[in-house]
């Protein structure tokens, strides 16, 4: 588990660290994504959450689903293009669950990857994750979660 | 000394305000726009927020009859009515603008500063959390942004001579809020420039004020401009979705739920009343109106809950309503905070 400034970084999981979002590789070759702990720190508390429609192909760095917490209302964007196979709906009904346990019962959608081999080399995992993320919440002017 | 864009666009249907703010917000973060602050305004329109329903929050039919537009933002918050008595602003930014990606803090300081600008007519404006501003306890402005990727939009309301019986009549309330007294109320809990100074100020005087006040807390200087061609083509494309019943009811969710539930109590410190909006799925509250033949004091009090308790999750409802009157001097004979938890939870489960 990498730790960067407070915020919880699994290292086991894959991470497009400019839209803040992780992705575990499941045994079937699917994907789960979710919103990181840095990405629910910065949002506070998530209070609507509408996913894109199950079957729909979404590219890289397009929008998976929307979110909004304090009024704000933002996009959370695939860390690979991929259709969508499945949505969380316990989150959709009770959306704190993403700050709650972003990793876990907050995961957002599930994706079916049409290139992963090709496009996973963009996203970060394992000893690269506490670097990325220092520079980030670096750029970011963050304190720590 | 930066400078950024100042963009009057003038009064113009919803669904082209809603088409502006995405073409902006996209030209911002692609770099095809610099920072700029926009004000608009509007033809009579229902707003809704972006993850809203018009079945659930409008009175659709009173719409229709009246000429009344509905549209979605791409914004978050509540329903709103927007006419011309009212104007808009709004920024356009990139994150290394702000020095900050926290977004609560970004959504505070936008507030405090515009709040700034409508102080300089020599009245108390604030920020209240979460999102308005607010003279002696009444709302003169809401607020709500959305962003993408490193680029953010954050707009507001600014009440002139405005009202708020038009927005009552929109929004779908309890049927007892249309009521004189509670229309009056309703007008106590908003206040228009006009109220505080007598006299309604051209709007390029406090449109000037505003735009002051953004270029003095973020040290930049305004230059008026139009939009280029990139913004333009965006426009065209975006309004080519919003401008239709599927971007307005993007969102649909039955009116069952999200009752309005209510109930009263005589407590010893008075009648109490209370209508929740109540999110059954979620078990989230959306709205409270407390009503009832209470003394509070300051006046202001009563308001300030009801901001504090929108959309609130039901298990944080007696450790918000306690923090809430931990942190000040409230007089209000024998009423105590938890007489007001136990009417929101009777209203609540009254729907169970």
């Amino acid at each position: 588990m990498a730790t960067v400034r407070n915020c919880n970084l699994p290292d086991d999981l894959y991470y497009s660290v400019e839209n803040n979002v992780w992705a575990r590789l499941e045994a079937d070759g699917t994907l789960t994504v979710g919103m990181t702990a840095y990405a629910c720190n910065l949002a506070g508390e998530v209070v609507a959450f509408t996913p894109k429609k199950v079957g729909k192909e979404i590219e890289q760095n397009k929008s998976v689903a929307t979110v909004e917490s304090g009024k704000w209302v933002g996009p959370v964007k695939a860390p690979v293009t991929g259709e969508i196979i499945a949505t969380n709906d316990a989150v959709a009904a009770k959306p704190g669950t993403i700050n709650a346990d972003p990793y876990g019962a907050g995961w957002l959608v599930k994706m079916k990857p049409s290139d992963w081999a090709g496009q996973s080399g963009s996203l970060v995992t394992g000893a690269a994750i506490a670097a990325a993320f220092e520079a980030k919440m670096n750029a970011d002017g963050f304190a720590g979660c | 000394m930066q400078t950024w864009r100042v963009i009057d666009t003038g009064i113009r249907r919803a669904a082209e305000n809603f088409a502006l703010n995405r073409a902006l917000l996209e030209a911002r973060k692609n770099g095809a726009s610099p920072s700029t602050l926009r004000f608009l305004q509007f033809k009579p329109s229902a707003l809704l927020g972006y993850h809203q329903s018009a079945e659930q929050e409008l009175k659709l039919d009173y719409c229709a009859e009246h000429g009344i537009d509905i549209q979605r933002r791409i914004t978050g918050g509540g329903a709103l009515y927007m006419d011309e008595t009212q104007f808009g602003w709004e920024l356009y930014l990139h994150k290394s603008d702000l020095g900050s990606a926290d977004m609560t803090a970004i959504a505070r300081r936008i507030c405090e500063a515009a709040a700034r600008g409508i102080s300089s007519f020599g009245v108390d404006a604030r920020f209240r959390p979460r999102n308005d501003i607010e003279v002696g306890g009444r709302k003169i402005s809401g607020t709500g942004g959305a962003f993408d990727g490193d680029a953010l939009l954050y707009q507001g309301t600014l009440l002139v001579e405005f009202d708020v019986e038009k927005m009552l009549r929109c929004l779908r309330i309890p049927a007892e809020k249309l009521s004189d007294k509670a229309i009056q109320d309703a007008r106590d809990r908003v206040v228009n420039l006009k109220d505080l100074l007598g006299y309604a100020p051209p709007l390029d005087e406090v449109k000037g004020r505003v735009q002051q006040a953004f270029a003095a807390e973020f040290g930049v200087k305004f230059e008026p401009g139009g939009l280029n061609e990139t913004e333009q083509k965006l426009f065209r494309e975006a309004l080519a979705q919003i401008d239709t019943p599927e971007w307005i009811h993007l969102v649909r969710k039955p009116q069952s739920d999200l009752p309005i539930l209510e109930a009263g109590q005589k407590f010893a410190g008075g009648l109490l009343r209370a209508a929740v909006a109540y999110d059954r799925v979620g078990s989230r509250i959306k709205q409270t109106w407390f009503t009832g033949d209470i003394f509070v004091n300051p006046r202001r009090t009563v308001a300030d809950l009801e901001a504090a308790l929108k959309d609130l999750a039901l298990d944080k409802l007696d450790e918000t309503v306690r923090g809430f009157f931990a942190g000040r001097q409230v007089d209000m004979l024998t009423l105590t905070p938890d007489d007001f938890i136990a009417v929101v939870k009777q209203a609540v489960d009254s729907g169970r």
